[in-house]
């Protein structure tokens, strides 16, 4: 691996000229209470010291609002129009290791066995710069999840703050093009020991203990008492970086329309309604559980991954103050 | 607290209620919502101004429907959620046990007719950060509320959370999720976005009790509350009726007066 150092007066530059030349930078910026990744015009509207931001940049690679195709009729022939990929380069600037282990699972979960097309046309365009955390809150619990808070998964190029600068790290050949690109901004570098640089986030559960519960949790007698809180606001599921359902709708006239794809959530009654009114998951309770189990269960079986990155996203958003890490230390409990 | 504590635990051991929705404290010291089955759970207990989540929110869940009585500790939007709820036939009197907590003493209601003169003793002056925002939205031309509203928006995700929290919101089916004839385009498009909020304030009209869930819940920081806000002020001063505050029905937009100022509805 390749270490370079930006000096502090020089990251400003360095991002200002991503922008010049033309690349979409999302990077934290602050809205009102809360920070969201944003796309930014300068480096100063980035909020640099930020525990986390209240949603992720899944958005980059996979849209709330999507245009899958257009279509449109021709006498008797119906047109149908691909998305074209972005001409520009996308750079997700500042996001945290657990960020990037989500963006690990998403690209599993979209280009493993049927790549799909949308996010992959994204992704290859997306290059992402990591930024290790140097503080975390009660909501973070990365380290129960097997993600450390320096965690460079996920990430092309990964960035520490140190005394002297920003310590980076060139994970992939997609950062390392950019470093080169932009070559003028990094200094030369040795290996440093970033330890004294990252947080220290405590364990909040017990991964081993929880594996050995959640297979048999599907018929836990505690789901409908533990979620009696949850008025299904699917805030969790939207704001989490590793929620990947969707729905597709379309608006059309009758000479043509487009067909979307959108974020859904399973923590929505209609999500699982049948067409004969019948609803497999009549109560939240079963959709919580839905939502915990996939977390902790069905993906580990279905990829060997969790899709919890450990971010505290739905802890921290939740109107009712679930929290996902009283929920799983409930279950490994009994 | 111990006094709220005490009362609550003898209404479980006289065998009045066997479900308390209450709150608890929450991460940064409010009170968060909470559920107590029994009486040995009542020590978690508090109220204050911090617990203000609606709690009638919960009470269309059919989770709860295996309980035989619920208590219900209600802060003034919740008691106010309740009056509506009863007007529009949604709840009995006499169907809760409902609780509230002034001036550090435990009020029961005897009956929906004591919540109505509870709140009409205490009904708030509007905020006056509030009033000044609206006013200076008011106050922008046409063209520049149109760019304010499409902006604030634009980020709507349509999760929806602004419903799942309004207490008033309880249809079976919302209107957003009928697709045979699809009247509000589901994509979180501009004009998809700016139909869903605008049926969603119509349909609140002179109904929203102004407790502020729908905005405390808006993940996306949108000032949506103001929407509705907005249009209860048309509904008072034209029609003089404040939502949440009556027991029976009182609704502008659904009643019909024979001597009724316009002439278009004889």
């Amino acid at each position: 691996m390749e270490y370079k150092l930006i000096k502090l007066e020089k990251i400003q530059e360095f991002i200002n000229s991503l922008i010049a030349t033309g690349k979409q930078v999302l990077a934290p910026k602050q809205k009102k209470e809360k920070v969201f990744f944003s796309l930014i015009h300068s480096f100063e509207e980035i909020a640099m010291d930020y525990i986390q931001t209240a949603f992720s940049a899944k958005s980059a690679v996979f849209p709330k609002c999507e245009e899958l195709y257009t279509f449109e009729k021709n006498g008797k022939e119906t047109i149908l129009n691909n998305p074209q990929a972005p001409e520009n380069d996308t750079i997700v600037f500042g996001m945290r290791p657990c960020d990037g282990a989500a963006f690990d699972y998403l690209a599993t979960f979209f280009l493993k066995e049927n790549p799909d097309y949308h996010f992959k046309m994204r992704y290859d365009n997306t290059i992402f710069v990591g930024l290790t955390c140097s503080s975390g809150d009660e909501f973070c619990f990365c380290s129960s999840v097997g993600i450390s808070p320096s965690d460079t998964r996920g990430s092309d190029l990964m960035l520490t703050k140190t005394e002297n600068g920003y310590y980076v790290e060139i994970i992939t050949e997609k950062g390392k093009k950019l470093v080169e690109q932009f070559a003028n901004f990094f200094e030369q570098i040795e290996q440093i020991d970033k330890t004294k640089y990252v947080a220290n986030i405590q364990k909040r559960f017990d991964s081993s203990a929880l594996k050995e519960k959640i297979s048999g949790a599907f018929d836990w007698e505690r789901w409908e008492e533990t979620s009696l809180p949850c008025f299904g606001c699917g805030t969790c599921a939207f704001s989490c970086p590793t929620c990947t359902c969707f729905d597709i709708q379309d608006e059309a006239n009758l000479l043509g329309g487009t067909r979307y794809r959108i974020w859904d959530t399973c923590a929505l009654g209609i999500f699982t309604k049948h067409a004969s009114g019948h609803n497999p998951r009549e109560k939240q309770s079963e959709r919580w559980r839905n939502r915990i189990l996939h977390k902790f269960l069905y993906t580990d079986e279905q990829f060997g991954i969790l899709s919890c990155v450990g971010c505290g996203r739905c802890i921290r958003n939740c109107p009712a103050e679930l929290s996902i890490i009283e929920q799983v230390n409930a279950i490994t409990e009994g | 607290m111990s006094d709220l504590i005490n009362k609550t635990s003898q209404f479980f051991s006289s065998g009045i209620i066997d479900l308390f929705i209450g709150y608890k404290k929450g991460r940064l010291g409010e009170g968060k919502p909470a559920f107590f089955t029994k009486p040995d759970q009542l020590s978690e207990l508090i109220f204050d101004e911090n617990c203000i989540v609606n709690l009638a929110v919960y009470l269309r869940k059919p989770e709860l429907k295996k309980y035989s009585k619920i208590g219900i500790l209600a802060n003034f939007g919740t008691l106010r959620a309740l009056l509506q709820l009863a007007a529009e036939n949604q709840i009995t009197d006499g169907q809760y046990l409902i609780l509230t907590v002034a001036d550090g003493k435990v009020l029961e209601f005897a009956n929906l007719k004591a919540i109505e003169e509870y709140v009409a003793n205490n009904l708030p002056k509007p905020n006056p950060e509030r009033l000044a925002l609206l006013k200076e939205i008011e106050s922008k031309s046409r063209e520049e509320r149109w760019d304010f509203w499409t902006r604030e928006l634009s980020s709507c995700i349509r999760c929806y959370a602004c419903r799942a929290a309004c207490p008033l919101c309880y249809c079976e089916q919302c209107l957003v999720e009928c697709n045979q004839p699809q009247w509000v385009g589901v994509p979180p498009t501009g004009l998809g976005n700016l139909e869903w909020h605008i049926v969603r304030a119509m349909h609140l009209a002179g109904r929203c009790i102004s407790c502020g869930e729908c905005e405390a819940a808006c993940p996306m920081e949108i000032p949506l509350g103001l929407l509705t806000q907005k249009l209860n002020m048309t509904i008072i001063s034209n029609f003089g009726q404040i939502p949440g505050t009556k027991r029976e029905p009182d609704y502008a937009l659904s009643t019909f007066k024979v001597d009724d100022k316009e002439n278009f509805i004889r």
